[in-house]
């Protein structure tokens, strides 16, 4: 089990190999960001990106499946309080598949809360070329390790 | 209906939209699918977790935002996507049964200098409960067509 004392400031993670498919991102985009070049493959070939491409809410998505199959599965994860900074670099689109790279920047203890420390990470979200699709800079929730009884 | 164009949008401009009802089913079948993390997905561990219950994954917040600002906004828009968005809060855990609506303010326009045929808007958007407790806070930032001549 990861624990916030295991998250030193510099330590990198990486993990993926989410493999993006046309019928999952129509799926994802009619329900939250039906917007025509998401949804509609004739109306996205004539738009400004050229073909259907990824809701970025939906790159978040994938890229949380991800962090949670690569390390919080087995970290003591509290949850987040938010996100700094997240820029979609490039569309996402159907047939690539995406992979992580995560970096601890920084991290602290909140003097309220005993018990949980927060972690600082930036995540990068590349596709099988290593071309950059999403930069996020977020925080993480995280228990201390337990004192030895 | 005619389109609304960077030049239609000014400083100060409101809307405000809602509400979404959340059902506990959405809840799950999200974070089975991109944010699998006890809390999300497993009643038992939720109500022993610091949440005390079933809480949606943030990242299915965001989404659910998402899809009532292009059902009131971003579908009347000539939009041109987003390239990011800064300062996400989770401030307040929704829970099944909760009723989302969001407020938006716009606090920054400017004419892109690289492609003068775009501009940039960056708004101030606060997403509530049905208590009126603030729930999400976010900086959006969204490309635009300007409006042809």
């Amino acid at each position: 089990m990861l624990y916030w004392e295991d998250f030193t400031i510099g330590r990198t993670l990486e993990f993926g190999g989410y493999e993006v498919t046309e019928e999952e991102v129509i799926e994802f985009a009619t329900a939250f960001d039906p917007q025509s070049f998401h949804i509609d493959k004739e109306a996205a070939k004539d738009h400004y990106f050229g073909g259907i491409i990824a809701s970025g809410w939906h790159t978040g998505a994938m890229c949380m499946r991800m962090m949670v199959d690569g390390y919080l599965h087995d970290a003591a994860s509290m949850g987040s309080p938010g996100i700094d900074e997240l820029r979609w670099k490039k569309p996402v689109r159907p047939g690539e598949t995406l992979h992580v790279k995560a970096e601890v920047l920084d991290r602290s203890l909140p003097k309220s809360r005993p018990e949980l420390g927060f972690v600082k990470f930036s995540h990068t979200v590349m596709n099988q070329n290593d071309e950059v699709k999403l930069t996020m800079v977020s925080s993480g929730m995280f228990l201390r390790t337990p004192e030895e009884k | 209906m005619d389109k609304v164009y960077f030049e239609d949008v000014s400083i100060g401009d409101k809307t405000s939209y809602g509400s979404k009802k959340v059902t506990r089913e959405e809840i799950l079948d999200f974070a089975r699918k991109y944010d699998p993390q006890p809390f999300h997905i497993d009643e038992e561990a939720a109500r022993k977790s610091i949440y005390g219950g079933l809480i949606a994954s943030g990242w299915h917040t965001a989404a659910m935002l998402m899809r009532m600002m292009v059902d009131c906004m971003v579908n009347k828009r000539a939009g041109l996507g987003s390239p990011g968005f800064d300062n996400l809060r989770w401030i307040h855990p929704v829970r099944p049964g909760d009723e989302l609506r969001f407020e938006s303010v716009v606090i920054e326009t400017r004419k892109s200098t690289s492609r003068p045929d775009m501009g940039i808007i960056r708004a101030d958007v606060r997403l509530f409960n049905q208590k009126d407790e603030l729930v999400l806070t976010m900086k959006s930032t969204g490309m635009m067509q300007a409006r042809p001549e």
